[in-house]
């Protein structure tokens, strides 16, 4: 071994290979590194075994060198002794790394030895489990927080598109409706029906008995302001549109079968089981709008 | 020599073997690479006469390899490109038109948005000038809010615009201004009127040109910034323009953006440049609506998906490492 | 360590409150990452986004609400 003057005591340590021979019959040795070279050194003059010592390993077999606090030395070659191989495999190459910083015992009588592990094992076992867990933790809550993301995206998809949406909404200028009056304008494909409501039919809605009614709703559940009556022109019944200031209670009648609708749209008279549908709508009192929708 | 060479190539072959399968292949080529050593040692200890000796033997194949090889230098001598090589073009250069110049676009990279400045100028530049022929069909008035325009600006400029709406009461078809929901006018009714009004030539529509066009943005900017006066020897029909990055030169859109064209609210100097630049970032939006977004969601699922990545291997090794190194004892009985 | 000892008492000893914690916290992360990235993003495409330059355009009246 060419190591320098200061050198360590180095020892090599040896482990025999692990044969075993696969079903085919190829005999196979597992976690054996192949780059290293045989002892065998020739001269490139092509004339057979060089003139190294068999029996000693060749310099470029291990390397020793400072690294950090203490030496290291990676041995990719060490020899099998004769003993323990016969005699015919003693310049079979075996890798094996050996730093001096791993305890590893004098070489073993036994080559079946196991190795010294438990400076592997760690000081501090809490700080490990509760690291462990972290992670696993911390798997989980990023793989629910994207699970979540994932599905809010899906059922996203669900909604309406943005140029449904940009029809969805319809403006109907206040100013345009005079008291008493009735407007139809249509609103995703439906008639609504927008009235300007007098004082006196507002007293009129909101004095009847609402304990009478097929469907009990007040006047004042139906209107956000109750000079404005906003309402789907669909007759609950069967779909038709209701023709308006007409029928018994002074609202809207459905000249298909009949069915009566008071001045609040509710279902009086008739087979229409509801009261006329009231849909989202706001005030823009800036520019004096009603936005359905 | 032997020993040598044979190991090498056991360390050449044991490299890959990391599973059974690729030991044992390691281990045949080991046979095979020793009795090829050997071979050779043999060959090299005798005379020159082998050698001589395998070249006639392998006359047939020495020949065939020749002729192929000849062959192809024909070839490629006669056509200009090696065989085999999928390069079959009829088209030659100018044809092609010439490859645009990759420009630094303020949304070129990864997380770069697109410059909205740069979409409310272009829009200018494109209801100024390209308005004029192109039509812009799937962008609507509401796709501007936000982007490039307050809602009521948007409001504003879509009521300057009469569609046809109906049918109402009388089941008459009639006027309204624009509303937001409206798709941006297009200047031609149909193709026909287009193409009568462009001498034949149809201005395509442009919501989309960005991603229809090889080069995109490039493309397009080269394109309306690259007008010149044809080559000597160039011949250029009555009514068709010069443009050597358009494919075959000659193109029907004449040259339109000139410096001072329009004149932006925001006191940005109109040079050709700066229109084109404008336009195509404007044009680029059109084609790209969800751009932004994508960018800013890509950036943060990569980094959930990298995190997940590393914990998930972290994890995986931290169930595995005592199943792959725990120690089976057999205790004899007595 | 104290530390690690009572984090694991807290939320990792029972499954029911680590599981009920990994839920809560993907809320609290999603929430969190979500303005981390975006404020990330706003920096690093200062002055280009629309909301950089809305002031520029939007009416002093401010009837706007898109």
């Amino acid at each position: 071994m060419a190591l320098p003057a200061r050198a360590i005591s180095f020892k090599p340590y040896n482990l025999a290979v692990t044969t075993r021979t696969l079903p085919s019959g190829v005999p196979i040795a597992p976690g054996i590194s192949l780059y290293a070279k045989g002892y065998g050194v020739d001269h490139g003059h092509g004339h057979g075994h060089g003139a190294a010592r068999s029996d000693v390993p060749p310099s470029w077999t291990s390397g020793v060198r400072l690294g950090g606090s203490n030496f290291e030395s990676k041995t990719p070659l060490l020899t099998i002794p004769p003993f323990l191989m016969g005699e015919s495999s003693c310049t079979a190459p075996v890798s094996r790394s050996v730093h001096t910083s791993s305890q590893v015992p004098a070489p073993s009588p036994s080559p079946y030895a196991v190795p010294d592990w438990s400076h592997y094992k760690t000081e501090n076992p809490s700080m490990n489990r509760a690291f462990s867990y972290f992670m696993v933790g911390s798997m989980g809550l990023l793989g629910a927080s994207a699970a979540k993301a994932t599905i809010t995206d899906f059922l996203a998809t669900m909604a309406a598109s943005a140029d449904v949406l940009a029809l969805a909404k319809v403006e109907v200028s206040m100013s345009a409706i005079p008291l008493a009056k009735n407007v139809i304008i249509k609103w995703r494909g439906k008639p609504v029906f927008v009235r300007h409501r007098t004082e006196d039919e507002i007293k009129e809605a909101r004095s009847v008995n609402i304990k009478t009614l097929r469907d009990p709703q007040t006047d004042e559940d139906r209107v956000k302001r109750p000079e404005w009556l906003v309402m789907l022109g669909v007759c609950t019944h069967l779909g038709c549109v209701p023709i308006g200031e007409s029928g018994d209670y002074g609202g809207w009648f459905c000249p298909c079968h009949g069915s009566h609708y008071d001045i609040s749209g509710r279902a009086r008279k008739g087979p229409a089981p509801l009261n006329l549908e009231v849909p989202p709508y706001d005030f823009n009192d800036a520019e004096e709008k009603i936005i359905i929708g | 020599m032997f020993s040598r060479l044979s190991s090498r190539s056991l360390g050449a072959s044991a490299r890959y073997g990391s599973s059974p399968a690729g030991r044992v292949v390691a281990v045949r080529s080991v046979q095979l690479d020793a009795e090829k050593t050997s071979l050779s040692q043999a060959r090299f200890a005798s005379s020159k006469a082998s050698t001589r000796a395998s070249l006639s033997n392998n006359a047939l194949p020495i020949t065939f390899a020749l002729i192929s090889a000849g062959s192809i230098a024909w070839y490629t001598h006669l056509y200009g490109s090696i065989p085999f090589l999928p390069e079959a073009s009829a088209n030659t250069p100018a044809e092609d038109g010439l490859h645009p110049t990759h420009y630094p676009w303020s949304h070129s990279g990864i997380l770069d948005t697109f410059d909205h400045s740069s979409i409310r100028r272009g829009y200018q530049v494109y209801r100024e000038v390209c308005a004029a022929c192109h039509s812009l069909d799937r962008i609507a008035w509401r796709n501007l809010v936000g982007v490039s325009h307050t809602a009521d600006e948007v409001k504003e400029m879509a009521g300057e615009v009469e569609y046809e709406d109906g049918p109402d009461d009388a089941g008459e078809m009639f006027q309204r201004p624009g509303k937001l929901s409206d798709y941006m006018p297009r200047p031609y009714p149909n193709e026909e009127a287009a193409r009568a009004g462009n001498a034949g030539a149809l201005p395509p529509d442009l919501s989309l040109i960005i991603k229809a066009r090889h080069g995109g943005c490039d493309y397009v900017f080269s394109l309306l910034t690259g007008y010149v006066d044809p080559p000597a020897g160039v011949e250029i029909r009555e009514g068709m323009n010069y443009n050597p990055y358009f494919p075959g030169g000659a193109i029907s859109m004449a040259r339109l953006l000139f410096d001072g064209l329009v004149e932006y609210p925001d006191g940005t100097p109109a040079t050709t440049s700066q229109m084109a630049k404008d336009v195509v970032t404007f044009l680029n939006w059109a084609a790209e609506p969800e751009h932004d977004s994508r960018k800013r969601i890509g950036m943060q699922a990569c980094i959930i998906l990298s995190a997940l990545t590393a914990i998930s291997l972290y994890v995986k090794r931290f169930k595995w490492a005592p199943i792959k190194s725990r120690k089976l004892l057999y205790t004899p009985p007595k | 360590m104290a530390l690690t000892d009572t984090l694991y008492n807290a939320l990792f000893r029972r499954n029911s409150i680590f599981v009920s914690s990994i839920f809560v916290g993907a809320f609290g992360f999603g929430l969190a990452f979500d303005t981390a990235t975006n404020r990330f993003w706003d920096n690093w495409n200062k002055g280009k986004q629309w909301k950089d330059i809305r002031d520029k355009y939007v009416t002093p009246a401010g009837a706007d609400e898109e």
